[in-house]
């Protein structure tokens, strides 16, 4: 019986290496290990030996299937192998593949997505609010009240009033999302944590790095104990998140009406890696985030005691961001709908 | 504002090297827009901040460099021999309401001529032009000190007389460069008996100026009210240092140093003698101020603790003269030229600033990170959906300006005057907020034509309704336009947006066809309002179908959608139902019964069929095609 045993495997695993497919294999299958296969029959014989004699060849046996059913995965797998190879070969695979026909996400989505992200992850949500706005809420809330300098700063793009109650003046397109600020935490009370993407608008000439249309994200938050440090730390966070750990960042005094202390926030410019160029104006950095405390004046103005709450505020300049993250000399490519320049994306 | 370096060393020590005092001015709040190279100097151009006029002067930047540095500055020796010569008549008639301190004084006997040249030089290198000896001398004070300064031709003054007041408006005002201009109201101005001779604070008269032949001047230093100066300047369109500096507040208590230090040099360089008093007519004494620190307030607010000592040595260095009250509580003491110290908050940015924010510790804000919902909450999920089913179909994302011209309007069969205007414009084609994507997609179309056989476009972004700022309605439109695409590709990728945003409706209204291609417009508010992404999994059905196709024969005046109504309302046991092909005038629909709980007979559909083909024909005279 041993003999036999060791026959079977033998045979088996001899023609087990010549099968040439898989429909080969499964017939070696059944013809061996099968219901009348030769391997199942003679182990039918096994009761038949003596009692001694019946675990030594129990383990030969054992032995004996193993090792048929291995060698038979083995060719199988390798059949299959050789199966793909073949029909790879049949084609040129050198030529090019054909793309799906898909669209291109804008630059600037892409990173404002990455800005919503971000800014999540630190708890804060997402608002989203007028472009036409107010005198008051641009500006005389933000500690800008008429007549104040700081306002020539934002030279604004005033409505037509004609045909209406309002007075000229009055009405205006925003010249910062931080018109917002006093806007929604009138409504709430803190603690606050939000970004308002969106669109501002100025009196300026276009060049490569101004428009009279441009992207911010303002961001603020108020709560019982808001640092400076948390700011920094903050702006840190997202500017890394958004840019690379590597950036340079560095942050300088300024001042904004409805900020104090005011926070600059620079990162080396990403077009000449700090050696100075026409799109950083030769100075290496760029200005990206102009930050600060909330004025007392801001949050006295929301109905807020700044004597209990403290909050930081930001406003991300997003076309900058986008240009400065691409590398890309030119704020114009950011509103040029040229697909040469979108399929980039 | 344009700073020799030379000219900041007369005034402080500097040990750092230009780049670097650069970096660090910038980071105490001067900003450092370039360093100039010259042959024998380093020039400086700084953007001051609107809050600092004491750093539109050489002696502002010096204090600056100082506390940096920390080191004392050097200010000029004042010329205190101020007893007149001779007394020549002036009469003064002022109002503190409208302006806060006159101070004046008259020299007599002076040759006006060319300056020296260490007083050109100083004065071509922070980009002014030199003008005459008297003209430079007040320019040159107003530069070192900070305080606008203007020398009138005393001889011009009729009747020894200056009144100030209020312009009525419309009054002709003809300043010392020539320009005439008509005064609007208020305009606060200095009159003789006979005429206006000085619009305050922003330009003296052409008819009282300084020129070769003047022999005795009058020369104010005066504090205007910033409010008053700022709307003259402003209607007249009319800036000049002095104005720049009047708006941002002067140093109230700066003019008679400024006076003196003018006077000196007038008499040096002009020679002459002092011909009157001096004149110091004020509201008040313009003493510093005082605020309180509380150093557990400071260290609370800026998240890191500056030991005391610290504290205080920052303060000195900004000549903020600290004094300890109590044990948490430090006084401090304003000098008059920093009148954009108010409140404890500019105290706390002043001890930060000068610490170095690059010397800040970063930390990540604690407290519980808030749950309610925020009002004018946007959610990004939809509009990362819809686009993401534009793209997949070949569309790719545009941003385009919401300011379009009136051209743009008309030609898109928009009416400009239902647009909403922008009073000042940057051009007029940027006039009209917009109000379709319309204009900017064709633009976009046509732009891409000459590069690119297929284009497909998207944009999605605001449209301004309302024929006046009363009505005024900011809405969010998802628009494409497609030179590839069919109406009934469009249409589907509407119709499977529409889906994914559990919105039953039928996008045809919302699909242009022109001869460029086909365009779509959606109202995207008004989808964010009505979305509903609930889902719920409705179990896939267990009895097999029963898939019949039937071609019809009917008038092809017929629509489809009338003859698929039709069709489903014979029988609840119809689950779908498609136009499968068109054939002239036969139409070929694909129809699938189902039951839920049962396998349905042959019998029971055919019923259903002769139901079927018996109401077509007789709704729409269709006949089953043999």
């Amino acid at each position: 019986m041993e003999e036999e045993l060791i026959q079977i495997k033998n045979s088996a695993v001899s023609l087990i290496l010549d099968a040439r497919d898989k429909e080969e294999l499964l017939d070696l299958k059944i013809r061996f290990l099968g219901r009348n296969g030769k391997f199942t029959l003679a182990i039918k014989e096994l009761s038949k030996l003596p009692k001694e004699k019946r675990p030594e060849i129990g383990r030969l046996a054992n032995e004996v299937k193993n090792t048929i059913e291995e060698t038979i995965s083995e060719k199988e797998s390798r059949v299959t192998k050789q199966r793909f190879q073949e029909l790879k070969e049949k084609i040129d695979t050198t030529i090019p593949g054909i793309r799906p026909p898909i669209g291109h996400l804008h630059p600037a989505s892409q990173v404002l997505y990455d800005v919503v992200d971000v800014f999540k992850s630190l708890g804060f949500q997402t608002a989203d609010g007028p472009e036409i706005e107010t005198d008051y809420y641009n500006f005389t809330a933000l500690n800008m009240p008429p007549n104040a300098p700081s306002r020539d700063t934002q030279a604004t793009l005033y409505l037509d009033t004609r045909n209406s109650k309002v007075k000229p003046g009055e009405i205006l397109l925003r010249t910062q999302t931080s018109s917002m600020q006093v806007r929604i935490m009138e409504k709430i009370k803190p603690p606050i944590r939000v970004i308002v993407p969106g669109k501002t608008y100025r009196v300026d000439d276009v060049d490569a790095s101004h428009s009279f249309e441009f992207w911010q994200v303002e961001g603020f938050m108020v709560d019982k104990n808001v640092r400076l440090t948390d700011l920094f730390g903050t702006i840190d966070y997202v500017l890394r998140k958004l840019m690379g750990e590597k950036i340079k960042i560095k942050f300088a005094t300024t001042n904004f009406s409805f900020v104090e202390p005011g926070v600059d926030t620079y990162i080396e410019c990403t077009v000449c890696k700090g050696k100075g160029c026409s799109f950083c104006k030769m100075t290496g950095w760029s200005e990206i985030m102009p930050a600060g405390m909330i004025h007392p004046n801001v949050l006295k103005t929301a109905g807020y005691d700044p004597k209990k709450v403290s909050g930081f505020a930001f406003a991300i300049g997003l076309s900058r961001l986008v240009t400065l993250r691409y590398e890309m000399e030119d704020l114009r490519l950011l509103t040029n709908p040229d697909l040469r320049i979108l399929e980039q994306f | 504002m344009l700073v020799p370096l030379s000219w900041l060393k007369e005034y402080v020590d500097i040990k750092l090297s230009p780049e670097k005092l650069g970096e660090r001015l910038t980071e105490v709040g001067l900003g450092t827009e370039k360093i100039i190279k010259t042959n024998d100097d380093v020039i400086f151009e700084f953007e001051i901040t609107p809050n600092r006029p004491d750093l539109l002067s050489i002696l502002g930047i010096a204090r600056e460099i100082a506390a940096i540095e920390n080191t004392k500055i050097k200010i000029p020796k004042l010329f205190e021999n101020l007893k007149p010569k001779e007394k020549l008549p002036i009469k003064i008639e002022t109002n503190a309401s409208i302006n806060p301190r006159f101070t004046g004084i008259i020299i007599d006997g002076i040759t006006v001529k060319e300056s020296p040249d260490w007083l050109k030089e100083k004065l071509i290198k922070t980009g002014q032009r030199p003008i005459n000896n008297i003209v430079d001398i007040t320019n040159y004070v107003m530069f070192e000190f900070g305080n606008p300064i203007h020398a009138f031709d005393y001889k011009k003054i009729k009747g020894s007389v200056m009144r100030v007041h209020q312009a009525k408006g419309a009054e002709k005002f003809t300043s010392v460069d020539g320009v005439t201009y008509h005064l609007p109201k208020g305009a606060v101005i200095i009159s003789d008996s006979e005429k206006i001779i000085d619009l305050c604070g922003i330009k003296g008269g052409e008819n009282s100026g300084t020129f070769e032949n003047t022999k005795t001047i009058f020369i104010r230093v005066p504090v205007e009210i910033p409010v008053l100066i700022r709307r003259t300047a402003t209607s007249l369109s009319l800036r000049s240092e002095a104005s720049s500096i009047f708006e941002r507040g002067v140093n109230a208590g700066g003019t008679v140093d400024a006076l003196k230090r003018c006077v000196e040099l007038v008499l040096r360089e002009a020679g002459g003698q002092i011909a009157s008093e001096l004149f110091d007519i004020k509201k008040e004494d313009f003493l510093p101020w005082k605020l309180n620190l509380e150093l557990e307030r400071l260290n609370k607010i800026l998240g890191i603790s500056i030991g005391e000592r610290e504290v205080l040595n920052l303060l000195q260095r900004l000549n903020l003269a600290p004094l300890k009250k109590t044990k948490d509580i430090i006084e401090v003491t304003i000098p008059t030229y920093r009148n954009d110290l108010k409140i404890e908050e500019d105290i706390i940015e002043e001890v930060a600033r000068l610490y170095g924010y690059n010397k800040f510790p970063k930390t990540i804000p604690q407290g519980q990170i808030p749950t309610a919902q925020i009002p004018y909450l946007k959610d990004y999920g939809v509009e990362k959906k819809a686009k993401s089913i534009l793209i997949a179909s070949g569309f790719s994302e545009i941003y385009t300006y919401s300011l379009v011209s009136e051209k743009d309007l008309l030609e898109n069969g928009l009416n400009p005057s239902k647009s909403l205007r922008v009073d000042n414009p940057v051009s007029r084609e940027f006039e009209y907020l917009r109000t379709s994507l319309i204009p900017s997609l064709k633009k976009a179309l046509i732009q891409n034509k000459p590069y690119f056989e297929k284009i497909n476009l998207f944009e999605l972004g605001k449209v301004y309704l309302g024929s006046s700022i009363d009505n005024a309605l900011e809405i969010y439109y998802l628009s494409g336009i497609t030179n590839e695409k069919n109406f009934y590709e469009v249409k589907g990728i509407i119709e499977k947006l529409f889906d994914d945003c559990g919105i039953n409706e039928d996008p045809t209204k919302y699909i242009q066809i022109f001869d460029e291609g086909i365009f779509f417009e959606l109202n995207f508010s008004d989808i964010l309002s009505k979305i509903n992404l609930s889902k719920k999994y409705k179990p896939i059905p267990k009895y097999p179908p029963i898939i019949e196709d039937l071609t019809l024969e009917v008038s092809e005046k017929i629509t489809v959608r009338d003859i698929i109504e039709e069709i489903k309302k014979q029988s609840p046991l119809i689950r779908q139902v498609s136009l499968l092909d068109v054939f002239e005038n036969s139409r070929t629909f694909h129809i699938i019964y189902q039951h839920k709980h049962r396998n349905l007979t042959n019998q029971e559909v055919s019923k259903i069929r002769e139901k079927i083909l018996e109401t077509l024909n007789k709704k729409f005279k269709a006949k089953l095609k043999e």
